[in-house]
Protein backbone atom coordinates (compact mmCIF):
# COMPACT_ATOMS: atom_id res chain seq x y z
CA UNK A 1 0.00 0.00 0.00
CA UNK A 2 2.68 2.46 1.00
CA UNK A 3 5.07 1.40 -1.75
CA UNK A 4 2.83 2.52 -4.52
CA UNK A 5 4.08 1.69 -8.00
CA UNK A 6 5.78 4.61 -9.70
CA UNK A 7 3.28 4.58 -12.57
CA UNK A 8 0.39 5.23 -10.19
CA UNK A 9 2.22 8.16 -8.68
CA UNK A 10 2.97 9.59 -12.11
CA UNK A 11 -0.67 9.25 -13.06
CA UNK A 12 -1.73 11.27 -10.02
CA UNK A 13 0.74 14.01 -10.81
CA UNK A 14 -0.37 14.07 -14.44
CA UNK A 15 -4.01 14.48 -13.40
CA UNK A 16 -3.19 17.18 -10.87
CA UNK A 17 -0.89 19.12 -13.19
CA UNK A 18 -3.40 18.90 -16.02
CA UNK A 19 -6.23 20.08 -13.82
CA UNK A 20 -4.27 22.99 -12.38
CA UNK A 21 -3.12 24.05 -15.84
CA UNK A 22 -6.68 24.11 -17.17
CA UNK A 23 -7.84 26.02 -14.11
CA UNK A 24 -5.08 28.58 -14.07
CA UNK A 25 -4.79 29.13 -17.83
CA UNK A 26 -7.58 31.74 -17.96
CA UNK A 27 -5.83 33.72 -15.23
CA UNK A 28 -2.49 33.56 -17.00
CA UNK A 29 -4.17 34.46 -20.27
CA UNK A 30 -5.73 37.52 -18.68
CA UNK A 31 -2.38 38.65 -17.36
CA UNK A 32 -0.72 38.00 -20.71
CA UNK A 33 -3.51 39.82 -22.55
CA UNK A 34 -2.97 42.90 -20.43
CA UNK A 35 0.53 43.07 -21.90
CA UNK A 36 -0.54 42.70 -25.52
CA UNK A 37 -1.88 45.24 -28.00
CA UNK A 38 -5.66 44.89 -28.46
CA UNK A 39 -5.31 43.45 -31.94
CA UNK A 40 -3.37 40.51 -30.56
CA UNK A 41 -5.62 39.58 -27.61
CA UNK A 42 -8.27 37.68 -29.53
CA UNK A 43 -6.10 36.42 -32.33
CA UNK A 44 -4.08 33.91 -30.33
CA UNK A 45 -4.23 31.83 -27.20
CA UNK A 46 -0.49 32.05 -26.67
CA UNK A 47 0.70 33.55 -23.42
CA UNK A 48 3.83 35.23 -24.70
CA UNK A 49 3.00 38.57 -26.31
CA UNK A 50 4.47 39.02 -29.76
CA UNK A 51 4.73 42.72 -29.13
CA UNK A 52 5.10 43.66 -25.49
CA UNK A 53 2.80 46.60 -24.97
CA UNK A 54 2.28 48.19 -21.58
CA UNK A 55 0.02 50.94 -22.85
CA UNK A 56 -3.09 49.06 -21.72
CA UNK A 57 -2.16 49.99 -18.16
CA UNK A 58 -1.96 53.69 -18.87
CA UNK A 59 -5.11 53.56 -21.02
CA UNK A 60 -6.98 51.76 -18.24
CA UNK A 61 -5.68 54.00 -15.50
CA UNK A 62 -6.94 57.11 -17.25
CA UNK A 63 -9.62 55.59 -19.48
CA UNK A 64 -12.71 56.48 -17.44
CA UNK A 65 -13.85 59.97 -16.48
CA UNK A 66 -12.12 59.47 -13.16
CA UNK A 67 -8.64 58.06 -12.70
CA UNK A 68 -8.59 54.44 -11.65
CA UNK A 69 -6.32 55.31 -8.76
CA UNK A 70 -9.23 57.16 -7.21
CA UNK A 71 -11.21 53.90 -7.05
CA UNK A 72 -8.25 52.23 -5.39
CA UNK A 73 -8.23 54.84 -2.65
CA UNK A 74 -11.99 54.42 -2.12
CA UNK A 75 -11.69 50.65 -1.94
CA UNK A 76 -8.76 50.86 0.39
CA UNK A 77 -10.54 53.23 2.79
CA UNK A 78 -13.65 51.03 2.90
CA UNK A 79 -11.65 47.83 3.31
CA UNK A 80 -9.35 49.14 6.05
CA UNK A 81 -12.24 50.62 8.05
CA UNK A 82 -14.15 47.36 7.61
CA UNK A 83 -11.22 45.36 8.93
CA UNK A 84 -10.95 47.57 12.01
CA UNK A 85 -14.70 47.48 12.62
CA UNK A 86 -15.09 43.77 12.08
CA UNK A 87 -12.15 42.75 14.23
CA UNK A 88 -13.16 45.03 17.08
CA UNK A 89 -16.88 44.34 17.15
CA UNK A 90 -16.66 40.62 16.46
CA UNK A 91 -13.95 40.08 19.07
CA UNK A 92 -16.00 41.98 21.68
CA UNK A 93 -19.02 39.83 20.88
CA UNK A 94 -17.03 36.62 20.78
CA UNK A 95 -15.37 37.45 24.10
CA UNK A 96 -18.76 37.98 25.76
CA UNK A 97 -20.28 34.72 24.56
CA UNK A 98 -17.17 32.60 25.06
CA UNK A 99 -15.62 33.87 28.32
CA UNK A 100 -18.27 35.69 30.34
CA UNK A 101 -21.24 34.27 32.19
CA UNK A 102 -24.47 36.24 32.07
CA UNK A 103 -28.15 35.45 31.79
CA UNK A 104 -29.30 35.08 28.20
CA UNK A 105 -25.88 34.14 26.86
CA UNK A 106 -27.09 30.94 25.23
CA UNK A 107 -30.02 32.76 23.65
CA UNK A 108 -27.69 35.38 22.17
CA UNK A 109 -25.46 32.70 20.78
CA UNK A 110 -28.37 30.91 19.11
CA UNK A 111 -29.56 34.19 17.63
CA UNK A 112 -26.10 34.68 16.13
CA UNK A 113 -26.33 31.20 14.66
CA UNK A 114 -29.71 32.13 13.26
CA UNK A 115 -28.46 35.24 11.49
CA UNK A 116 -26.02 33.07 9.53
CA UNK A 117 -29.00 31.45 7.85
CA UNK A 118 -30.74 34.67 6.80
CA UNK A 119 -29.88 35.76 3.26
CA UNK A 120 -29.02 39.43 2.97
CA UNK A 121 -31.85 40.02 0.50
CA UNK A 122 -34.36 39.96 3.36
CA UNK A 123 -32.83 42.85 5.25
CA UNK A 124 -31.61 44.63 2.13
CA UNK A 125 -34.62 46.79 1.33
CA UNK A 126 -35.44 48.07 4.85
CA UNK A 127 -31.71 48.68 5.42
CA UNK A 128 -31.62 50.68 2.22
CA UNK A 129 -34.64 52.72 3.32
CA UNK A 130 -33.03 53.26 6.74
CA UNK A 131 -29.76 54.46 5.23
CA UNK A 132 -31.68 56.62 2.80
CA UNK A 133 -33.32 58.37 5.78
CA UNK A 134 -29.92 58.83 7.41
CA UNK A 135 -28.78 60.36 4.08
CA UNK A 136 -26.02 57.79 3.97
CA UNK A 137 -26.68 56.61 0.44
CA UNK A 138 -23.77 57.50 -1.83
CA UNK A 139 -21.40 57.56 1.15
CA UNK A 140 -19.25 54.78 2.55
CA UNK A 141 -21.32 54.65 5.76
CA UNK A 142 -23.74 51.84 4.73
CA UNK A 143 -20.75 49.71 3.78
CA UNK A 144 -18.65 50.41 6.87
CA UNK A 145 -21.02 51.00 9.80
CA UNK A 146 -22.49 47.44 9.82
CA UNK A 147 -18.94 46.14 10.21
CA UNK A 148 -18.67 48.00 13.51
CA UNK A 149 -21.89 46.32 14.67
CA UNK A 150 -20.71 42.71 14.34
CA UNK A 151 -23.12 42.17 11.47
CA UNK A 152 -21.16 39.25 10.00
CA UNK A 153 -21.74 36.34 12.38
CA UNK A 154 -19.20 34.19 10.60
CA UNK A 155 -16.35 36.10 12.16
CA UNK A 156 -17.96 35.91 15.60
CA UNK A 157 -17.81 32.13 15.29
CA UNK A 158 -14.26 32.10 14.05
CA UNK A 159 -13.15 34.10 17.09
CA UNK A 160 -15.45 32.32 19.56
CA UNK A 161 -13.86 29.02 18.60
CA UNK A 162 -10.41 30.41 19.19
CA UNK A 163 -11.22 32.17 22.47
CA UNK A 164 -12.75 28.99 23.86
CA UNK A 165 -9.44 27.24 23.34
CA UNK A 166 -7.53 29.66 25.58
CA UNK A 167 -6.99 28.38 29.17
CA UNK A 168 -9.62 29.58 31.62
CA UNK A 169 -7.03 29.87 34.38
CA UNK A 170 -5.80 33.07 32.75
CA UNK A 171 -9.11 34.82 33.35
CA UNK A 172 -9.40 33.41 36.86
CA UNK A 173 -5.92 34.53 37.85
CA UNK A 174 -6.59 37.96 36.36
CA UNK A 175 -9.85 38.30 38.27
CA UNK A 176 -7.98 37.39 41.49
CA UNK A 177 -5.58 40.19 40.75
CA UNK A 178 -8.52 42.56 40.38
CA UNK A 179 -8.66 42.77 36.60
CA UNK A 180 -11.92 43.97 35.08
CA UNK A 181 -13.41 42.05 32.15
CA UNK A 182 -12.37 44.90 29.89
CA UNK A 183 -8.72 44.63 30.89
CA UNK A 184 -8.85 40.86 30.50
CA UNK A 185 -10.23 41.33 27.02
CA UNK A 186 -7.72 44.00 26.01
CA UNK A 187 -4.57 42.87 27.81
CA UNK A 188 -4.91 39.08 27.85
CA UNK A 189 -7.36 37.70 25.31
CA UNK A 190 -6.58 39.95 22.35
CA UNK A 191 -2.78 39.65 22.52
CA UNK A 192 -3.08 35.87 22.79
CA UNK A 193 -5.43 35.71 19.82
CA UNK A 194 -3.35 37.47 17.20
CA UNK A 195 -3.39 34.50 14.79
CA UNK A 196 -7.20 34.31 14.85
CA UNK A 197 -7.56 38.08 14.65
CA UNK A 198 -5.17 38.06 11.72
CA UNK A 199 -7.22 35.43 9.91
CA UNK A 200 -10.39 37.44 10.51
CA UNK A 201 -8.67 40.62 9.33
CA UNK A 202 -7.36 39.07 6.10
CA UNK A 203 -10.69 37.49 5.20
CA UNK A 204 -12.55 40.69 6.00
CA UNK A 205 -10.21 42.65 3.78
CA UNK A 206 -10.56 40.25 0.86
CA UNK A 207 -14.34 39.97 1.16
CA UNK A 208 -14.76 43.72 1.38
CA UNK A 209 -12.34 44.39 -1.45
CA UNK A 210 -14.21 41.93 -3.67
CA UNK A 211 -17.68 43.03 -2.63
CA UNK A 212 -19.70 44.14 -5.61
CA UNK A 213 -23.29 44.09 -4.45
CA UNK A 214 -22.97 46.52 -1.53
CA UNK A 215 -21.21 49.23 -3.55
CA UNK A 216 -23.56 48.62 -6.49
CA UNK A 217 -26.56 49.37 -4.30
CA UNK A 218 -25.15 52.21 -2.23
CA UNK A 219 -22.59 54.06 -4.34
CA UNK A 220 -24.07 55.94 -7.25
CA UNK A 221 -21.59 58.72 -8.06
CA UNK A 222 -18.56 57.61 -9.97
CA UNK A 223 -16.45 59.67 -7.62
CA UNK A 224 -17.29 57.22 -4.81
CA UNK A 225 -16.86 54.02 -6.84
CA UNK A 226 -14.79 51.11 -5.57
CA UNK A 227 -12.45 49.23 -7.89
CA UNK A 228 -15.12 46.60 -8.54
CA UNK A 229 -17.59 49.20 -9.75
CA UNK A 230 -14.83 50.94 -11.69
CA UNK A 231 -14.07 47.73 -13.56
CA UNK A 232 -17.67 47.46 -14.54
CA UNK A 233 -17.33 50.93 -16.05
CA UNK A 234 -15.24 49.38 -18.81
CA UNK A 235 -18.07 47.01 -19.67
CA UNK A 236 -20.74 49.69 -19.62
CA UNK A 237 -19.27 51.65 -22.45
CA UNK A 238 -20.91 49.29 -24.92
CA UNK A 239 -19.78 48.56 -28.43
CA UNK A 240 -16.06 48.35 -28.87
CA UNK A 241 -14.74 47.82 -25.37
CA UNK A 242 -11.06 48.32 -24.72
CA UNK A 243 -10.39 44.80 -23.49
CA UNK A 244 -6.69 45.32 -23.03
CA UNK A 245 -7.29 48.24 -20.70
CA UNK A 246 -9.96 46.30 -18.88
CA UNK A 247 -7.75 43.28 -18.36
CA UNK A 248 -4.95 45.53 -17.18
CA UNK A 249 -7.16 47.09 -14.52
CA UNK A 250 -8.63 43.68 -13.65
CA UNK A 251 -5.10 42.44 -12.97
CA UNK A 252 -4.48 45.45 -10.74
CA UNK A 253 -7.68 44.88 -8.76
CA UNK A 254 -6.68 41.26 -8.18
CA UNK A 255 -3.18 42.22 -7.08
CA UNK A 256 -3.94 42.93 -3.39
CA UNK A 257 -5.84 39.66 -3.04
CA UNK A 258 -3.01 37.82 -4.78
CA UNK A 259 -0.52 39.42 -2.42
CA UNK A 260 -2.48 38.19 0.59
CA UNK A 261 -2.62 34.78 -1.02
CA UNK A 262 1.14 34.65 -1.55
CA UNK A 263 2.06 35.80 1.94
CA UNK A 264 -0.70 34.25 4.05
CA UNK A 265 -1.66 31.21 2.02
CA UNK A 266 -1.24 28.88 5.01
CA UNK A 267 -3.33 31.06 7.30
CA UNK A 268 -6.10 31.30 4.73
CA UNK A 269 -6.20 27.57 4.07
CA UNK A 270 -6.13 26.83 7.78
CA UNK A 271 -8.97 29.28 8.32
CA UNK A 272 -11.10 27.47 5.77
CA UNK A 273 -10.24 24.01 7.06
CA UNK A 274 -11.11 24.88 10.66
CA UNK A 275 -14.14 27.13 10.23
CA UNK A 276 -15.66 25.87 7.01
CA UNK A 277 -15.57 29.34 5.51
CA UNK A 278 -17.14 29.09 2.12
CA UNK A 279 -14.49 30.85 0.12
CA UNK B 1 -22.70 44.34 44.54
CA UNK B 2 -19.52 43.80 42.57
CA UNK B 3 -20.73 40.33 41.79
CA UNK B 4 -23.98 41.62 40.47
CA UNK B 5 -22.16 44.09 38.26
CA UNK B 6 -19.97 41.31 36.96
CA UNK B 7 -23.06 39.28 36.21
CA UNK B 8 -24.22 41.82 33.66
CA UNK B 9 -20.81 42.92 32.40
CA UNK B 10 -21.30 40.62 29.43
CA UNK B 11 -23.93 42.91 28.01
CA UNK B 12 -21.56 45.85 27.80
CA UNK B 13 -19.45 43.78 25.41
CA UNK B 14 -22.52 42.87 23.43
CA UNK B 15 -23.63 46.45 22.81
CA UNK B 16 -22.34 46.65 19.22
CA UNK B 17 -23.83 43.29 18.36
CA UNK B 18 -27.15 44.09 20.06
CA UNK B 19 -27.45 47.37 18.15
CA UNK B 20 -26.63 45.53 14.93
CA UNK B 21 -28.96 42.65 15.64
CA UNK B 22 -31.99 44.80 16.37
CA UNK B 23 -31.17 47.67 14.01
CA UNK B 24 -29.77 45.83 11.00
CA UNK B 25 -31.16 42.30 11.19
CA UNK B 26 -34.30 41.72 13.25
CA UNK B 27 -35.87 45.14 12.68
CA UNK B 28 -35.27 45.18 8.92
CA UNK B 29 -36.38 41.55 8.57
CA UNK B 30 -39.71 42.37 10.21
CA UNK B 31 -39.98 45.59 8.22
CA UNK B 32 -39.45 43.70 4.98
CA UNK B 33 -42.14 41.22 6.01
CA UNK B 34 -44.52 44.16 6.43
CA UNK B 35 -43.41 45.78 3.16
CA UNK B 36 -44.05 42.55 1.32
CA UNK B 37 -47.76 43.16 1.90
CA UNK B 38 -47.60 46.69 0.49
CA UNK B 39 -46.87 48.65 -2.65
CA UNK B 40 -43.95 50.94 -2.00
CA UNK B 41 -41.87 53.03 -4.41
CA UNK B 42 -39.69 54.96 -1.88
CA UNK B 43 -41.48 58.21 -2.75
CA UNK B 44 -45.03 57.84 -1.48
CA UNK B 45 -45.66 56.00 1.77
CA UNK B 46 -46.38 52.27 1.54
CA UNK B 47 -49.93 51.33 0.51
CA UNK B 48 -51.42 48.17 1.97
CA UNK B 49 -51.82 45.56 -0.74
CA UNK B 50 -52.76 42.45 1.15
CA UNK B 51 -51.57 39.35 -0.66
CA UNK B 52 -51.40 41.07 -4.05
CA UNK B 53 -47.60 40.84 -4.32
CA UNK B 54 -47.55 37.17 -3.46
CA UNK B 55 -50.41 36.40 -5.82
CA UNK B 56 -48.62 38.18 -8.63
CA UNK B 57 -45.40 36.28 -7.93
CA UNK B 58 -47.08 32.90 -7.89
CA UNK B 59 -49.52 33.26 -10.74
CA UNK B 60 -49.03 36.34 -12.89
CA UNK B 61 -45.36 37.14 -13.34
CA UNK B 62 -43.76 34.98 -16.02
CA UNK B 63 -40.30 36.34 -15.23
CA UNK B 64 -40.53 34.84 -11.74
CA UNK B 65 -41.09 31.45 -13.34
CA UNK B 66 -38.03 31.97 -15.56
CA UNK B 67 -35.86 33.10 -12.68
CA UNK B 68 -36.93 30.23 -10.41
CA UNK B 69 -36.18 27.73 -13.16
CA UNK B 70 -32.78 29.30 -13.91
CA UNK B 71 -31.87 29.35 -10.22
CA UNK B 72 -32.92 25.76 -9.59
CA UNK B 73 -31.05 24.51 -12.64
CA UNK B 74 -27.99 26.46 -11.54
CA UNK B 75 -28.13 25.03 -8.01
CA UNK B 76 -28.84 21.49 -9.21
CA UNK B 77 -25.94 21.55 -11.70
CA UNK B 78 -23.28 23.59 -9.95
CA UNK B 79 -23.43 22.16 -6.44
CA UNK B 80 -23.03 18.43 -7.27
CA UNK B 81 -20.39 19.13 -9.94
CA UNK B 82 -18.43 21.42 -7.63
CA UNK B 83 -18.53 18.98 -4.73
CA UNK B 84 -17.70 16.08 -7.06
CA UNK B 85 -14.55 17.79 -8.30
CA UNK B 86 -13.68 18.90 -4.78
CA UNK B 87 -13.94 15.36 -3.43
CA UNK B 88 -12.13 13.75 -6.36
CA UNK B 89 -9.14 16.08 -6.13
CA UNK B 90 -9.11 15.88 -2.33
CA UNK B 91 -8.95 12.07 -2.55
CA UNK B 92 -5.99 12.23 -4.91
CA UNK B 93 -4.22 14.82 -2.75
CA UNK B 94 -4.79 12.60 0.28
CA UNK B 95 -2.73 9.79 -1.26
CA UNK B 96 0.39 11.18 0.36
CA UNK B 97 1.50 12.88 -2.79
CA UNK B 98 4.58 15.07 -3.07
CA UNK B 99 3.98 18.78 -3.45
CA UNK B 100 0.66 18.62 -1.63
CA UNK B 101 1.00 22.18 -0.37
CA UNK B 102 1.65 23.57 -3.84
CA UNK B 103 -1.27 21.75 -5.46
CA UNK B 104 -3.60 22.67 -2.63
CA UNK B 105 -2.68 26.34 -2.98
CA UNK B 106 -3.09 26.31 -6.78
CA UNK B 107 -6.52 24.69 -6.58
CA UNK B 108 -7.58 27.09 -3.86
CA UNK B 109 -6.57 30.24 -5.73
CA UNK B 110 -9.71 30.40 -7.95
CA UNK B 111 -11.94 30.21 -4.86
CA UNK B 112 -10.22 33.23 -3.44
CA UNK B 113 -10.40 35.29 -6.63
CA UNK B 114 -13.66 33.99 -8.08
CA UNK B 115 -16.08 36.39 -6.43
CA UNK B 116 -14.50 39.47 -7.97
CA UNK B 117 -15.70 41.47 -10.93
CA UNK B 118 -12.32 40.92 -12.58
CA UNK B 119 -12.94 37.19 -12.87
CA UNK B 120 -16.55 37.63 -14.01
CA UNK B 121 -15.43 39.93 -16.83
CA UNK B 122 -12.65 37.51 -17.70
CA UNK B 123 -15.28 34.78 -17.88
CA UNK B 124 -17.30 36.84 -20.28
CA UNK B 125 -14.30 37.04 -22.59
CA UNK B 126 -13.22 33.41 -22.19
CA UNK B 127 -16.66 32.23 -23.33
CA UNK B 128 -17.42 34.88 -25.94
CA UNK B 129 -17.59 34.11 -29.64
CA UNK B 130 -13.99 35.09 -30.30
CA UNK B 131 -12.90 34.12 -26.80
CA UNK B 132 -10.25 31.84 -25.37
CA UNK B 133 -12.36 28.68 -25.30
CA UNK B 134 -13.31 28.87 -28.96
CA UNK B 135 -9.69 29.52 -29.94
CA UNK B 136 -8.73 26.34 -28.10
CA UNK B 137 -11.62 24.42 -29.65
CA UNK B 138 -10.58 25.61 -33.09
CA UNK B 139 -7.34 23.64 -32.68
CA UNK B 140 -9.37 20.44 -32.62
CA UNK B 141 -11.59 21.58 -35.45
CA UNK B 142 -14.66 22.58 -33.46
CA UNK B 143 -16.29 25.90 -34.11
CA UNK B 144 -17.97 26.88 -30.86
CA UNK B 145 -20.83 29.34 -30.50
CA UNK B 146 -20.69 32.52 -28.48
CA UNK B 147 -21.33 30.73 -25.24
CA UNK B 148 -22.36 33.76 -23.19
CA UNK B 149 -24.87 35.07 -25.71
CA UNK B 150 -26.44 31.74 -26.63
CA UNK B 151 -29.51 31.04 -24.45
CA UNK B 152 -28.79 27.30 -24.47
CA UNK B 153 -25.27 27.70 -23.13
CA UNK B 154 -25.17 30.92 -21.12
CA UNK B 155 -26.16 29.31 -17.84
CA UNK B 156 -23.48 26.65 -18.33
CA UNK B 157 -20.78 29.30 -18.35
CA UNK B 158 -21.96 30.38 -14.89
CA UNK B 159 -22.03 26.76 -13.73
CA UNK B 160 -18.47 26.44 -15.00
CA UNK B 161 -17.48 29.55 -13.05
CA UNK B 162 -18.91 28.06 -9.88
CA UNK B 163 -17.28 24.66 -10.42
CA UNK B 164 -13.98 26.42 -11.13
CA UNK B 165 -14.07 27.53 -7.51
CA UNK B 166 -14.13 24.03 -6.04
CA UNK B 167 -11.02 24.81 -3.96
CA UNK B 168 -12.60 25.74 -0.66
CA UNK B 169 -14.87 22.68 -0.32
CA UNK B 170 -11.83 20.67 -1.43
CA UNK B 171 -9.83 22.02 1.51
CA UNK B 172 -12.65 21.09 3.87
CA UNK B 173 -12.82 17.58 2.37
CA UNK B 174 -9.07 17.24 2.71
CA UNK B 175 -9.19 18.26 6.37
CA UNK B 176 -11.97 15.71 6.90
CA UNK B 177 -10.04 12.95 5.12
CA UNK B 178 -7.00 13.55 7.26
CA UNK B 179 -9.01 13.09 10.43
CA UNK B 180 -10.21 9.61 9.51
CA UNK B 181 -8.69 7.09 11.94
CA UNK B 182 -5.98 5.16 10.10
CA UNK B 183 -6.29 1.98 12.17
CA UNK B 184 -9.64 1.15 10.54
CA UNK B 185 -8.02 1.18 7.11
CA UNK B 186 -5.15 -0.97 8.33
CA UNK B 187 -7.59 -3.47 9.85
CA UNK B 188 -9.61 -3.52 6.62
CA UNK B 189 -6.46 -4.07 4.54
CA UNK B 190 -5.45 -6.99 6.76
CA UNK B 191 -8.92 -8.46 6.27
CA UNK B 192 -8.34 -8.23 2.54
CA UNK B 193 -10.56 -5.28 1.63
CA UNK B 194 -9.61 -3.81 -1.74
CA UNK B 195 -8.98 -0.10 -2.17
CA UNK B 196 -12.36 0.23 -3.83
CA UNK B 197 -14.18 -1.54 -0.99
CA UNK B 198 -12.34 0.62 1.53
CA UNK B 199 -13.49 3.74 -0.27
CA UNK B 200 -17.16 2.77 -0.50
CA UNK B 201 -17.41 1.09 2.90
CA UNK B 202 -15.15 3.22 5.06
CA UNK B 203 -14.00 6.51 3.53
CA UNK B 204 -17.30 7.65 2.09
CA UNK B 205 -19.54 6.74 5.07
CA UNK B 206 -17.13 8.31 7.53
CA UNK B 207 -16.88 11.44 5.41
CA UNK B 208 -20.65 11.97 5.21
CA UNK B 209 -20.74 14.64 7.95
CA UNK B 210 -18.27 16.71 5.92
CA UNK B 211 -20.15 16.04 2.69
CA UNK B 212 -23.34 17.13 4.40
CA UNK B 213 -21.75 20.34 5.68
CA UNK B 214 -20.35 21.23 2.25
CA UNK B 215 -23.65 20.38 0.59
CA UNK B 216 -25.67 22.69 2.84
CA UNK B 217 -23.20 25.58 2.70
CA UNK B 218 -22.73 25.40 -1.07
CA UNK B 219 -26.44 25.04 -1.76
CA UNK B 220 -27.35 28.10 0.29
CA UNK B 221 -24.52 29.97 -1.38
CA UNK B 222 -25.67 28.97 -4.85
CA UNK B 223 -29.18 30.25 -4.11
CA UNK B 224 -27.69 33.60 -3.14
CA UNK B 225 -25.28 33.97 -6.09
CA UNK B 226 -25.52 37.34 -7.81
CA UNK B 227 -22.33 38.94 -9.10
CA UNK B 228 -21.40 36.39 -11.80
CA UNK B 229 -24.84 36.56 -13.44
CA UNK B 230 -24.93 40.33 -13.16
CA UNK B 231 -21.54 40.86 -14.79
CA UNK B 232 -21.63 38.11 -17.39
CA UNK B 233 -25.08 39.18 -18.61
CA UNK B 234 -24.38 42.90 -18.22
CA UNK B 235 -27.09 43.20 -15.55
CA UNK B 236 -29.89 41.98 -17.79
CA UNK B 237 -30.05 38.28 -16.94
CA UNK B 238 -30.05 37.70 -20.67
CA UNK B 239 -29.94 36.30 -23.27
CA UNK B 240 -33.76 35.87 -23.04
CA UNK B 241 -33.64 35.51 -19.25
CA UNK B 242 -31.29 32.52 -19.57
CA UNK B 243 -29.16 33.78 -16.67
CA UNK B 244 -31.84 35.65 -14.77
CA UNK B 245 -30.99 34.44 -11.29
CA UNK B 246 -33.73 34.96 -8.74
CA UNK B 247 -31.48 37.37 -6.84
CA UNK B 248 -30.84 39.33 -10.03
CA UNK B 249 -34.56 39.63 -10.73
CA UNK B 250 -35.07 40.78 -7.14
CA UNK B 251 -32.41 43.44 -7.61
CA UNK B 252 -34.01 44.66 -10.86
CA UNK B 253 -37.43 44.90 -9.25
CA UNK B 254 -36.10 46.74 -6.18
CA UNK B 255 -33.53 49.10 -7.63
CA UNK B 256 -34.46 49.15 -11.30
CA UNK B 257 -38.22 49.63 -10.99
CA UNK B 258 -38.36 50.71 -7.31
CA UNK B 259 -41.03 48.12 -6.57
CA UNK B 260 -39.85 47.70 -3.00
CA UNK B 261 -42.89 45.88 -1.70
CA UNK B 262 -42.77 43.37 -4.52
CA UNK B 263 -39.05 42.84 -4.06
CA UNK B 264 -39.56 42.31 -0.32
CA UNK B 265 -42.11 39.60 -1.09
CA UNK B 266 -39.60 38.01 -3.49
CA UNK B 267 -36.98 38.14 -0.72
CA UNK B 268 -39.24 36.45 1.80
CA UNK B 269 -40.04 33.66 -0.62
CA UNK B 270 -36.31 33.18 -1.11
CA UNK B 271 -35.87 32.83 2.65
CA UNK B 272 -38.68 30.31 2.81
CA UNK B 273 -37.14 28.36 -0.07
CA UNK B 274 -33.71 28.31 1.55
CA UNK B 275 -35.20 27.29 4.89
CA UNK B 276 -37.22 24.54 3.25
CA UNK B 277 -34.21 23.17 1.37
CA UNK B 278 -32.07 23.28 4.52
CA UNK B 279 -34.78 21.61 6.61
CA UNK B 280 -35.16 18.95 3.92
CA UNK B 281 -31.42 18.34 3.94
CA UNK B 282 -31.40 17.95 7.72
CA UNK B 283 -34.39 15.60 7.63
CA UNK B 284 -32.90 13.30 5.02
CA UNK B 285 -29.49 13.51 6.68
CA UNK B 286 -30.60 11.02 9.35
CA UNK B 287 -30.69 8.29 6.76
CA UNK B 288 -27.34 8.93 5.10
CA UNK B 289 -25.08 10.98 7.36
CA UNK B 290 -23.04 8.85 9.69
CA UNK B 291 -22.16 10.45 13.01
CA UNK B 292 -19.74 8.78 15.34
CA UNK B 293 -21.03 7.99 18.77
Amino acid sequence: MRNRPLSRSLLYHAVLCGASLVMLYPLLWMFASSLKPNSEIFSSVALRPEHLDLSAYTRGWTGLQIQFGHFFVNSLVISVLSVIGNVLSCSLTAYAVSRLVFPGRKLCFSLMLGTLMIPYQVTLIPQYILFLHFEWVNTIMPLVVPKFLAADAFFIFLLTQFFRGLPRELDEAAVMDGCSPWRIYWNIILPLSLPALGTAAIFTFIFTWDDFFGPLVYLTDMENFTVQLGLRGFLDSSGQSDWGAMFAMAVLTLAPVLAFFLFFQRTLIQGIATTGMKR
Amino acid sequence: MARRRAKYAGYSFLIPWLVGFFGLTLGPALASLYLSFTHYDLIESPRWAGLANYIRIVSEDAKVGDSVRVTLVYVALSVPLKLGFALAIALILNKGIRGLGVYRALFYLPSLLGASVAIATLWRKVFSGDGLLNHVLAYVGIQGPSWVSDPDHALWTLVALSVWQFGSPMIIFLAGLRQLPQDIFEAAAIDGASARTQFWRITLPMLTPVIFFNLVVQTIDAFKAFTPAFIVSGGTGGPINATLFYTLYLYQEAFGYLRMGYAAALAWLLVLAIMAVTAFAFMTSRSWVHYEE
